[in-house]
């Protein structure tokens, strides 16, 4: 900057970050988890991670060199885009899978729109999304359990004394969605006086399954649970997620409001005995919820800029994962919630912006 | 006023010619087509029913309704192979209709996938015969099971549900199991599976 | 007005779906596979052709208030005829096809050409902007839909291709897939004039 005095629009306070930097810092506060992944699944979470960092920064340099368009690669958002991808797939997908979805995310989610600063939708919530419709094979099946502790997160003595092992071969979210089905069945048939005790032996199994999972709060937060490359440790994410409120990269209103309404969501609804028998701390530490609400929805180009928007934002984002979680198809909702509340984000923007200092209301 | 009818009537006109063209055409394709429709159900009942007589099977007939469909082994019909009925319910995005066929036991013989109009590439794989296979491997499954059996693998049964297709694939089960314990009603009982190793013979 | 270019510019210069973007809804609906494409380009096809050749024939006698009933007409008669004749001669195809069939008749496509050009053309110059009209639509099918089903369900015409360890690619036989390959063509075509008229 050699010419200091610009005449121009507003804002004129400039800040000394620059885009690279902030990428940078998300980088690093992501790096914990990483360590975390690798540590937990093995040397093939680092080779997810390293190929979908490898494919989001080859394709966007490959596309931005066809096109002849200044190669944007050296701001680091690809890198940021490659990482949360690799968080959002299992461990033992094969090599191609982190390929193609990061490829996806750049060449369709990022690119098409003017790249970075345009693009509507998170690009790497838009790679697993694809991966997600496409592979359905690829990207449900969990079977690397972490080092020192079993798929369910359940305690390994706790599998064995309730003789658990037949249910709890999935990650903690898909037990719960399948063992309340069966509660939810048994409660049908206890209603209607009949007598089923093939269903009643499941249900007690279910019960158990469920206490245990209630039980493994400890395994979820420090990560010995299955679960995607970079969800499963909410420690490791706290820290980093510290790392951004510390260097005021991410705001605190959107992942307060979006865990806060999933928390209370989950407390109302997600029993099995009716309101208010839910287990709000095990929804709030299991699946990808950490991760999407600190790394993902707090997206500087995909979230809403006004503080009311935000706190709406975080709502939305809450209130579709608990119906995707609890009635929806699928175990787990973070990611599609993000999505559906990115294509929200100019409405919310306008209708929230806040009123111009000392203006007064036309009547 | 006048323009109205002039109009009218020349609206009239054309769309009587059409009606005409169409029921010349109608003419010529209404048998086609129900030849067609008839086809598909008599493709259905020799999947079905293997070990029946083609030419040897019956509709059972109530109120205009067809309940049921007798097999038998031969054209002079005294010995019953199996029956055969149509199983329904809606599925993903379709009604899903499936012909099933059973030996007098209850035992699934044959079945056969009618209609469905489900998700391409996914819930169409119940139709799905993979390369170098000559039935689909969905509806194979079903063979030599009876009523109690069926239950698709996310609800503890022994049945493969097809992989992000549980909705269609749980579709057929439950068709099949509601409608053999209907047939099981109407015929009042089947006969008794003497050793599920050692099939009966009907003399 | 030459002929030649009445029959061609269906194909490239003023494309049903790549240019005019007419016809989006059985564009994206039956472009899961070719044959479907190939049956629902040829029903329409005849289609346009047969309400073009008549609307053409008829435009003298038709009063300005009520063509567009007459137009709509004409088409669902031609449509009806198809919608018969292929259930009665090719039920697989009328079968995968489904509720297309019928919803030709609101195709803008073809209404749009009625309008457009059949309602103030002769009759041979009418027929021939059906033909190319029709074939460019038929056109722009295919090439979608080869890429959807060579990449979605690894065939071409029902005809497995892809190596066995090749895994289709489900989102492109699923409708998002039809919208993402439908924009990337679009956008395409874009690029090519974009960069011919530079």
């Amino acid at each position: 900057m050699e010419n200091r005095l610009v005449v121009s629009a507003s804002p004129h306070i400039a800040h000394k970050d620059s885009v690279k930097k902030i990428m940078f810092g998300v980088v690093i506060s992501l790096l914990p988890a990483a360590v975390g992944g690798v540590y937990f699944f093995g040397a093939k979470a680092a080779w997810v991670i390293v190929l979908a960092i490898l494919s989001a920064v080859i394709t966007e340099a490959l596309i931005e060199k066809l096109t002849k368009k200044p190669i944007t690669i050296a701001d680091g958002s690809a890198i940021v885009t490659g990482i949360l991808l690799a968080f959002n797939v299992p461990p033992e997908v094969p090599w191609w899978i982190p390929v193609i979805g990061s490829a996806f995310a750049i060449a369709i989610g990022k690119v098409p729109f003017g790249g970075l600063g345009y693009n509507p939708m998170n690009p790497a919530l838009l790679g697993r999304a694809f991966l997600l419709a496409s592979w359905p094979s690829h990207m449900t099946i969990f079977k690397t359990a972490p080092k020192d502790g079993s798929l369910s997160g359940i305690n390994l003595a706790a599998i064995k004394s309730y003789g658990l092992d037949a249910i709890t071969s999935a990650t903690p979210l898909n037990v719960f969605k399948t063992q309340r089905g069966i509660l939810f069945e048994w409660h049908d048939v206890l209603k209607s006086g009949m007598e089923n005790p093939a269903l009643q032996a499941k249900a007690d199994l279910a019960n158990n399954a469920i206490s245990q999972l209630s039980d493994s709060y400890a395994n979820l937060f420090w990560g010995r649970v299955g679960g995607c490359v970079g969800e499963t440790s909410v420690f490791l994410l706290l820290i980093g997620a510290l790392y951004l409120i510390y260097k005021r990269y991410i705001g605190l209103r959107i992942p307060l409001t979006y865990i806060g309404t999933v928390a209370v969501l989950t407390w109302l609804f997600a029993g099995t005995e009716g309101l208010f028998s839910g287990d709000p701390l095990f929804h709030v530490l299991s699946g990808g919820l950490i991760l999407g609400a600190f790394f993902m929805a707090t997206d500087m180009v995909t979230s809403p800029v006004t503080p009311k928007g935000r706190i709406w934002f975080g709502v939305g984002c809450g209130v579709i994962t608990v119906i995707i979680r609890l009635v929806g198809g699928y175990p787990e909702g973070v990611s599609y919630s993000i999505l559906l509340m990115n294509l929200t984000v100019p409405l919310l923007d306008r209708y929230t912006k806040p009123k111009t200092f000392g203006k007064v209301e036309q009547k | 006023m006048k323009e109205i009818f002039k109009l009218g009537g020349i609206l009239l006109l054309v769309t009587a010619l059409a009606s005409g063209a169409l029921s010349m055409v109608n003419k010529i394709t209404k048998p086609k087509i129900e030849e067609q429709k008839r086809l598909v159900v008599e493709r259905a009942l020799i999947a079905a029913l293997p070990t029946a007589d083609p030419k040897a099977i019956e509709k059972v007939i109530e109120n205009d309704e067809i309940l049921y469909y007798i097999g038998y082994t031969t054209q002079e019909k005294t010995d019953i192979a199996g029956y055969a009925f149509v199983a329904k319910k809606a599925g993903y995005s379709s009604v899903i209709e499936t012909m099933v066929g059973v030996d007098t036991t209850g035992k699934i013989i044959g079945i056969k996938v009618m209609e469905e109009k489900e998700t391409p590439g996914l819930g169409t794989k119940i139709e799905e015969i993979k390369y170098g296979e000559s039935a689909p491997w969905f509806q194979l499954q079903f063979i030599n099971r009876y009523a109690g059996e069926l239950a698709v693998d996310k609800d503890n049964g022994p049945i493969r549900s097809i992989t992000g297709a549980t909705i269609s694939s749980r579709a057929v089960t439950n068709s099949i199991k509601e409608g053999l314990e209907q047939l099981e009603k109407r015929l009042g009982g089947f006969k008794k599976q003497a050793n599920p190793t050692q099939t009966e013979q009907v003399s | 007005m030459s002929m030649m270019s009445e029959f061609s510019k269906g194909f490239y210069k003023e494309n049903p779906v790549f240019k005019l973007v007419l016809g989006l809804c059985p564009t994206l609906a039956v472009s899961n596979s070719v044959q479907n494409a190939i049956g629902m380009g040829v029903a329409a096809t005849f289609v346009l052709i047969m309400s073009n050749v008549i609307v053409s024939l008829i435009r003298k006698g038709v009063p300005k208030k009520i063509r567009i009933p007459i137009y709509i007409v004409v088409i669902a008669t031609f449509v009806t005829i198809v919608d018969l004749v292929m259930a009665g001669f090719a039920p697989a195809l009328h079968k995968s096809l489904g509720i297309f069939v019928p919803l030709i008749v609101v195709n803008c496509i073809i209404l749009g050409r009625a309008e457009a050009f059949a309602g103030k053309n002769p009759v041979f110059y009418s027929f021939l902007d059906g033909l190319g009209m029709g074939l460019g639509f038929t056109f722009a099918l295919t090439i979608i839909s080869i890429v959807r089903e060579l990449l979605g369900n690894g065939s071409l015409w029902g005809v497995p291709l892809m190596p066995p360890s090749f895994e289709p690619v489900l989102l492109l036989i699923l409708p998002p897939g039809a919208f993402l390959t439908l924009g990337l063509f679009l956008g395409f075509f874009n690029w090519l004039d974009a960069k011919r008229d530079a």
